[in-house]
């Protein structure tokens, strides 16, 4: 392996600081706590950073501190009432400057409260006390906005994992890694969340890694040190956010792929790298079930409460999943009377929701965006069909990836069905799709390639334009929505 | 290399002419409304499909959307119709993608102010609850549901594009963006501008530089 291919290449670097550019712009635009559930997350950071301890409450009454300055912003008015603006004169400011310094001498240490985010694990939160603890003589505004950094930070790291992903899954022209890199660092909700205080910043990061880590041992082959790799990454992942749970089965599947495969040429010893990384993954889920367990508390602690994933029939349950994501079949109850789920909920969720899901575009944009993701997908089916035979030898490989992605989609569909029917579909959220960029990425060379030799790279150009142009109306939508 | 140059070179022209577009247009105000500065309060609630209707409405001259506060998790498909004399005059239709606490639906809009109009809305539901807002009010001026009286009149805004364009405003859009914010101030929007700039112009230089 030469040293240009173990280094990350300079393209990679410019991908991953356009992506925190643009996250930092995002974090700068969209007004503090109107994102999801930003309010929880900056009470969970609180409480781990000022008293060293987790959060113990899933309520929502967080600190007092943070109530004061969420009234002084008016941030309960303004959630998703989309006709109501954030403040708008001097003297608003002055009295949200009073709410600050009372905040600031409340004394008030941690917030055991930290609503949802109250079950989530600890990793994201640790590294955000870092710029909380540093900004501690600052205001809780000023805190925030540092945290909201450190969250842009990750953003550049999805891109260039999203980058380094295709260069390994989909290496015969380089010129188009730098169309996904771009295409991933201008992508509005990857901007979104990676502009507030949310741990989904770094579980795209950490998806992306796995992705990357898992290409570059199904084309390179599976070492102790990739084993070992892999492993790492995938614990780090359910140490960031509960979700990772449904990206797992595909990586250990993936594992064992690559085990196999290496166990054709250096026999059974190969499973141990499978053992290695599988144990290694699975080390954090262990440890802390085994520490509950002799402290006396529930095996999985605050989230023994939380993975609860069925209720009613599990056939009722698998129509509703299967209604989420594709049209209905012929003698499936209806769950969406009135609605295409895809188009309604995820298309039209990606192409515009910003906010707290409180801010999207004029439906005609919904429809409008149609014709450059149809031109997208065609393009990439070309690009597919030219390349089945190739497609047929990775059979192992793109089945790993779908599984993953299964995974996390089926995941979703029941956490959301836990809530139906009173809710349709609480968690058809596209933000929590962002885990599989990676697999936009490789979507979007594919269509870059499929344009052909001559024209691909121009229509690769193009489609960054288009997420330029996607990420930059995203931005005005929410300045129109909160100061117009 | 040629065609990647001319590829930007389209592209960003057109955006420029879009966001240009956007600029001189004009955003929603509201040109009548029949809420009640004491705010909005529950006066009925349903799941099931239902039409809802409203007389001794005002449909102001260009209204081109009209608000209503219907407060749902995921809202259903929702039409609106005006009615004048028993005739259509104004109607349109949302899709299923709103959330909160108000659905605004897009109409097309007439040349002149017609009063005396009744404003109806439905939906499909199956699961979900949808709680109408209003202000409470006697039974014989409130909404109905067809058979019977709401606890009071839906909260209702007409809304069509203002007078002053987006560009016009961009002065005092930049001051508010800088509140709320410590430190306060309009060093915000130049940040943010000299951002999202930054990572425009690197972009363009890396697609330019690596020879797609």
């Amino acid at each position: 392996m030469s040293s240009r291919t173990r280094s990350v290449p300079r393209a990679a670097l410019v991908c991953a600081l356009v992506a925190l550019l643009n996250a930092a712009c995002w974090s700068l635009v969209t007004p503090p706590f109107q994102t999801p559930d930003e309010t929880d997350h900056f009470a969970y950071v609180k409480q781990l950073a000022e008293t060293g301890e987790l959060p113990s409450s899933g309520s929502e009454q967080v600190s007092s501190e943070e109530i004061g300055v969420l009234l002084g912003l008016r941030a309960f008015r303004v959630r998703q009432e989309p006709q109501v603006h954030t403040i708008a004169s001097r003297q608003e400011q002055r009295e949200l400057q009073n709410d600050l310094t009372l905040a600031a001498g409340g004394g008030v240490r941690g917030s055991p409260a930290a609503g949802v985010a109250a079950s989530q694990p600890p990793l994201y939160y640790a590294l955000e006390a870092i710029p909380y603890v540093i900004a501690v003589h600052g205001s809780e505004l000023v805190r925030l906005q540092l945290m909201r950094l450190v969250s842009a930070l990750f953003a550049g790291l999805t891109a260039m994992f999203v980058f380094l992903f295709v260069r390994e899954a989909l290496p015969a022209a380089p010129w188009s890694w730098t169309v996904a890199g771009l295409a991933v660092a201008f992508a509005p909700l990857l901007g979104l969340m990676s502009g507030s205080v949310n741990p989904d910043s770094l579980l795209f990061a950490v998806s992306a890694a796995v992705f990357y880590a898992l290409a570059r041992a199904f084309r390179r082959g599976l070492t102790p040190r990739m084993a070992a790799a892999i492993g790492a990454l995938t614990a780090l992942g359910f140490l960031t956010k509960l979700n990772f749970i449904g990206l797992a089965p595909g990586v250990l599947l993936g594992l064992l792929v690559l085990s196999a495969r290496a166990a054709r040429t250096s026999g059974r010893s190969a499973y141990r790298l499978f053992a290695l990384g599988g144990g290694l993954a699975v080390s954090p889920v262990v440890v802390y079930a085994g520490v509950n367990i002799l402290s006396g508390h529930a095996t999985l602690g605050i989230v023994s409460h939380a993975p609860r994933l069925t209720q009613g029939s599990l056939a009722d349950e698998a129509g509703y999943i299967w209604q989420l994501y594709l049209p209905r079949l012929p003698g499936m109850l209806n769950d969406f009377p009135g609605i295409f789920a895809p188009r309604q909920l995820w298309f039209n969720g990606y192409v515009g929701l910003y906010g707290w899901l409180d801010t999207p575009f004029p439906a005609w944009v919904d429809s409008v965006a149609l014709i450059p993701a149809a031109a997208i997908v065609l393009l990439c089916g070309r690009s597919l069909l030219q390349g089945r035979s190739l497609l047929r030898a990775r059979a192992g490989e793109v089945g790993v990836y779908a599984v993953m992605a299964l995974g996390l989609m089926a995941l979703i569909g029941a956490d959301s069905y836990l809530s139906f029917p009173a809710t349709d579909a609480e968690y058809a959220q596209a933000r929590y799709l962002l885990p599989l960029l990676p697999l936009l990425g490789a979507l979007l060379v594919l269509a870059a390639r499929g344009a052909g030799r001559r024209w691909g790279p121009a229509a690769g150009a193009l489609i960054v334009i288009l997420f330029v142009a996607h990420d930059l109306f995203s931005q005005l939508q929410e300045v129109a929505r909160f100061y117009g | 290399m040629r065609s990647v140059r001319v590829a930007l070179v389209a592209g960003f022209t057109l955006l420029g002419v879009a966001l240009l577009l956007t600029l001189l247009g004009s955003p929603m105000t509201v040109a009548a409304t029949n809420k009640a500065p004491a705010g909005e309060a529950p006066i009925g609630s349903t799941s099931s499909g239902a039409t809802y209707c409203q007389a001794r409405e005002t449909l102001p001259d260009r209204t081109t959307a009209i608000r209503i506060w219907l407060d749902a998790a995921a809202g259903p498909r929702v039409r609106a119709v005006v009615y004048f004399g028993g005739r259509a005059i104004a109607g349109g239709t949302r899709g299923s993608d709103w959330i909160g606490g108000s659905v605004t639906i897009p109409v097309k809009p007439l040349a002149r102010t017609v009063s005396a109009t009744t404003v109806c809305v439905s939906f499909q539901l199956r699961d979900e609850t949808i709680v109408i807002q209003g202000m409470p009010s006697a039974a014989a001026v409130a909404a109905h549901d067809g058979r019977r009286p709401l606890a009071g009149r839906m909260a209702i805004e007409y809304l069509r594009p203002g007078t002053r364009s987006w560009l016009s405003l961009a002065r005092e859009v930049a001051r508010r963006m800088g509140l709320g914010r410590a430190p306060a101030g309009t060093w915000i929007v130049l940040l943010a501008l000299a951002l999202f700039g930054t990572a425009v112009t690197l972009a363009s230089r890396l697609l330019l530089q690596e020879r797609l």
